[in-house]
């Protein structure tokens, strides 16, 4: 597979991107009559939503999760991500390998202030 | 959207007014600025995303008080004259809360800390001053009983960066700004004395100036014109939490410096922080986060705001803060390197007051006289010590 | 710190596998599991697995879940439940919830098997109550006893929606249609047939235009899909249904090795974002290792390989293994891998149409585009033939690795041979004695026994019944076509179970001798009977 699709870690923002001219617009946006629909659950946001984003110069994941709150919300994009994904590239015209993925961090499972800073003494060097 | 050139890395592939390299709030701001003015303008940036870097990491702080001498009549500048209006200057919402900044004490110690950064604050005309324990618990009855005092500036709030930087993003590109994203910049490069090129692995780009507004990255780019900028990397963290009942609408902080932050629109809550050990350790690559850092920032956030046991982390990240090394950043024209302007080293509180920066490094840019003094922050003033 | 010698994430069928395989090489290891039961999605297969004997063929899957916690309990594996690994940090430290604490432990190695979620289709309606994943729903039924809903249609024919539909059936509810947007059946024909016949109709190259209802699901509207994936006007069909079962596929979970640092991949042949890994499971980070589906989406049969696969690296990596051993360990589990990874529905066979199986014989469109064989393609398979008294039908149509009919029979009657995804041939020389073993025993409940001219006046037709209650002998009701339709009057001769059989019960109807090769269900008869599915056109 190309070097394109292989994100390779080691920092952030060090991937092997190309050159991605924001100034190359994706047409004008059409309104479509499924645009209500619910994309993103738990932040509540539609596909009309997302489209108008791309339009709004938003061309990655990353972007548009920031611009709009998707995936940011308790599920953190377990529902949505694919769904957007499939949105984005057929907005942008581009196949969806292309995209980003947003990175993924901890903790897996929300997790109560209480329960993550009450840590079992099972480090070296407590400092609590 | 996406180009490859396949001409090679010396064929010219854009021309425009200026060149700037570093698409994050400080880029992004000055491109605006430029474009309002009538430049075209081009900006480069290395991340596959606009604004990855700093500026969607930070916590938000839209603040006065607590900054450098040098900083607070920029950040002053900009908190009266531009973030209450920036949402209806850019076409998108903010999230600018002008509701306060509490820094908290729980000892004596903090007391005095306190005090000081709140003296240097009016003795720069801001409006601030110490509140009590039962000041400071009336302003918000959420504070642990452990808290005695804090310094109190009302002037102080905070915004939504990601929103703000993306806002300034796609205004500049509204105004025709050309963003070119997952550039990988090499140098700069001087044509007849004067420098004007940005080299990169996919093409030259060439401008009556460039402006370097690329964080920790601008060290090596300037350096490519014999140009250092004395700063170093320090890489924290921060968490947010699911929704919550609306609680406070203050900016937080502690005289520790243990945890900052505040409460969104969303109604999560965003906090940045540290474990005391970024220093000593160092960050040597491998997984950005460290085991240690949350719950250590968990742990100083509930000894303030017992309520926020409760509430779920639902992620936690990191950002490199570029640190100057005096403490404030470099915002100037370069003068032995004519064309030459940089913007960075913000060392973590750039955010604040990025709409007016991106207003001077404009002016120094055009060559125009700048809005407010930033002799402060001229590139030549590190000195040895002795 | 607490340190071991192989942190395991997930006590699922990969997990668990790897983490026997590695202690049974004398490795220190813990397996931590979110839930408050191991065996992450094997305990809600309540069907019979495929495969060969050697990959627990006709077992069901909850009891190859017992089997292996037996196993890892036997060989010293220390599973920690209730325990949520919130994250996988440098130096493979992984930061572990359990109740109001979290606890910080590195392993010398992490194998990280955490599996894959379902995914959604965003239709119109989809947010409303009532939509639910097929596996969702089977965690409801199987693991829960609550039913889902009452009448329920199934978006995705590929084995989950199938698998699925089924157990819905078995659990009493009404499934109103199987619909998917592809042009044929993406499941084992046999999965298929086994809801034909109980009269489910299938719905391909169709989408559900959308579901409607105020505070939940109340009706679903489907309507055809043209080559551009658009509604062809004038297709929709509307359905009662109080649930939709979205069945659309799942992606792996790999949020953990991303967080580490893993060289990723987003590979749809593989369901989404993976790990770069080698046969091993090793990923780019040394010490972190992947298995089962967060590597790659298949099935339980191939996570438990890849499980034993990890195991034995991983012990070799910590030198509890030498390399002479885990290569010929590895290369055996290898081989026993790929005799899974064949035939029509190998993941090399992905998105190719298969015209004719490896012996030849036409794939029967019929079967992927309704989920039935037509009575004529029947026929074409050489598990069909016609002899003189009771003798096996077998209605297995595609090749795939599956042999347990083979070793049912103790007369020999049935032939698949070396290759386990070879047709079951009916060796004509031998002579069935109707202990009924092989029908009991085919995960696709796809043999019948057949005695043709039982009667002057009737044939019998036994086949396998998994449905409550079981009729008894003297029942009146009607025989089903492969299609579903009732084409005949059929009364029970009898209902055998029997331990050897689990739970597959045979129930032998008397039909007309017309209809020996045609009836293939039966439906117990009701006074009045006005059950229809509300299909309006």
């Amino acid at each position: 597979m190309s070097d394109d699709l292989i994100r390779t870690a080691g920092g952030m923002g060090q991937q092997t991107p190309s050159p991605s001219d924001r100034s190359k617009k994706p047409g004008e946006f059409i309104p479509a009559p499924d645009d209500d629909v619910l994309v993103c659950r738990c932040e509540e946001v539609t596909k009309g939503d997302i489209r108008r984003a791309v339009h709004d110069g938003m061309y990655t994941m990353t972007e548009v999760r920031r611009y709009l709150r998707v995936g940011m919300g308790l599920c953190q994009g377990q529902s949505c991500t694919k769904l957007v994904k499939r949105i984005m590239a057929s907005e942008l015209g581009v196949p969806q390998a292309v995209l980003d993925a947003e990175t993924s961090r901890a903790p897996m499972r929300p997790v109560e202030m209480r329960v993550l800073g009450n840590e079992e003494d099972t480090r070296r060097g407590d400092a609590r | 959207m996406t180009e490859r050139t396949s001409e090679g890395i010396d064929t010219l592939a854009g021309m425009a007014d200026f060149v700037i390299v570093g698409a994050g709030v400080i880029g992004c701001a000055t491109a605006y600025n430029l474009a309002l003015r009538g430049h075209s303008v081009i900006v480069l940036e290395k991340d596959e995303s606009i604004g990855n870097g700093g500026s969607s990491r930070n916590g938000g702080g839209v603040r006065q008080s607590g900054r450098d001498a040098r900083e607070l009549p920029l950040a002053m500048y900009a908190v009266e004259n531009i973030w209450p209006g920036l949402s209806d200057e850019l076409g998108a919402d903010v999230e600018y809360v002008k509701r306060g900044n509490l820094r908290l004490g729980k000892t004596e110690h903090h007391l005095e800390i306190l005090q000081g950064l709140a003296r240097t604050g009016v003795e720069h005309g801001l409006d601030m001053r110490m509140l009590d324990a039962n000041e400071v618990r009336e302003m918000n009855p959420f504070l642990s009983d452990e808290v005695i005092g804090a310094s109190w500036c009302p002037t102080d709030g905070h915004a939504n960066p990601l929103r703000t930087t993306l806002a300034f993003y796609r205004r500049a590109r509204e105004l025709g700004v050309r963003f070119i994203s997952g550039v990988q910049v090499t140098g700069v490069r001087k044509l007849h004395g004067r420098a004007c090129q940005v080299a990169t692995t996919t093409g030259l780009y060439e401008g009556d100036g460039v402006i370097l507004a690329a964080g920790l990255g601008t060290r090596t780019l300037a350096a490519s014109v014999g140009i250092d900028v004395p700063m170093h990397g320090l890489l924290i963290e921060a968490l947010v939490t699911e929704m919550e009942p609306t609680m406070f609408p203050q900016m937080l902080g502690t005289a520790d410096a243990d945890f900052y932050g505040h409460q969104t629109a969303h109604g999560s809550f965003v906090f940045g922080g540290d474990s005391g050990l970024e220093e000593a350790n160092g960050y040597a690559g491998g997984v950005p986060t460290s085991s240690v850092t949350a719950p250590a920032i968990c742990r100083s956030i509930m000894k303030y705001v017992p309520r926020l046991a409760d509430a779920k982390i639902v992620r936690t990240w990191s950002g490199w803060e570029d640190e100057s090394a005096d403490g404030v950043p470099v915002i100037s024209s370069i003068d032995e390197v004519p064309g030459l302007t940089i913007a960075c080293a913000f060392t973590g509180h750039g955010f604040g007051i990025s709409p007016i920066v991106g207003r001077l490094v404009a002016e120094l840019a055009c060559g125009e006289e700048t809005t407010l003094d930033v002799s402060a922050f001229r590139y030549d003033r590190f000195h040895a010590w002795a | 710190m607490e340190r071991h010698d192989l942190i395991v994430v997930g006590a699922g069928p990969s997990g668990l596998s790897a983490a026997i395989e590695a202690a049974e090489a004398g490795m220190d290891v813990i397996v931590f599991d979110e839930n408050a039961r191991p065996g992450g999605q094997l305990f809600k297969q309540i069907h019979k697995f495929f495969g060969s004997k050697e990959h627990r063929a006709k077992v069901r899957g909850f009891r190859i879940g017992d089997e292996l916690l037996h196993e890892a309990a036997g060989a010293g594996v220390r599973v920690a439940l209730d325990s949520s690994v919130l994250g996988l940090y440098q130096d493979r430290e992984v930061v572990v919830r359990h109740d109001d604490e979290v606890f910080h432990v590195k392993g010398d190695a992490v194998l990280v098997a955490t599996g894959a979620s379902e995914n959604t289709l965003g239709f119109p309606g989809w947010t409303l109550p009532g939509v639910i994943g097929a596996g969702a729903a089977q965690t409801m039924m199987n693991l829960h006893g609550v039913r889902p809903g009452d009448r329920i249609l199934m978006l995705g024919s590929g084995n989950v929606g199938l698998v699925v539909g089924f157990q819905l059936l078995q659990a009493g509810c009404d499934v109103v249609a199987i619909v998917d947007a592809a042009p044929r059946v993406g499941g084992y024909g046999v999965h298929a047939a086994k809801l034909a016949r109980c009269g489910v109709p299938f719905y391909l190259s169709h989408t559900i235009v959308s579901a409607e209802g105020h505070d939940r699901v109340t009706g679903v509207t489907i309507g055809e899909v043209d080559k551009a994936w658009r509604i062809v006007p004038g297709t929709e069909r509307h359905f009662d249904v109080d649930t939709i079962c979205v069945a659309v596929g799942l992606s792996p979970m790999s949020q953990l090795l991303d967080m580490a640092g893993c060289d990723m991949v987003d590979d749809p042949g593989r369901g989404g974002l993976v790990p770069v890994c080698d046969e091993r499971g090793a990923t780019s980070v040394p010490g972190i290792f992947a298995s089962g589906d967060v590597s790659g989406i298949e099935e339980a049969s191939s996570a438990m390989i890849e499980g034993r696969i990890s195991g034995a690296a991983i012990a070799d990596y910590l030198g509890y293994l030498d390399h002479d051993d885990e290569r010929s360990r590895v290369d055996a589990l290898e081989t026993s891998l790929d005799s899974l990874r064949q035939g029509m529905f190998a993941p090399k066979n992905r998105g190719r149409v298969v015209e004719k199986t490896d012996e030849g014989c036409p794939i029967s469109r019929n079967l992927l585009e309704h989920g039935f064989l037509s009575d004529d393609e029947v026929w074409s398979y050489p598990g069909a033939t016609h002899a003189k008294g009771v003798h096996a039908v077998i209605e297995c149509s595609q090749n795939i690795p599956c042999n347990p009919c083979q070793d049912a029979c103790a007369r020999g009657c049935i032939s698949i041979g070396d290759n386990i995804t070879s047709l079951p041939v009916i060796l004509p020389e031998k002579s069935c004695i109707a202990c009924g073993m092989c029908v009991a025993s085919c995960p696709g409940q796809a043999i019948f026994l057949v005695n043709e001219e039982a009667a002057e006046d009737y044939a019998t037709v036994t086949l396998p019944y998994e449905f409550l209650p079981l009729p008894v002998a003297g029942t009146r009701g009607k025989g089903l076509s492969r299609s579903g339709e009732e084409i005949c009057d059929a009364v029970v001769e009898s209902v055998r179970s029997a331990g050897a059989f689990d739970h597959t019960n045979l129930l032998t109807m008397r039909v007309p001798r017309d209809c020996a090769m045609r009836a293939r269900f039966f439906r117990t008869g009701r006074e009045g009977s006005g059950e229809d599915k509300e299909v309006l056109s």
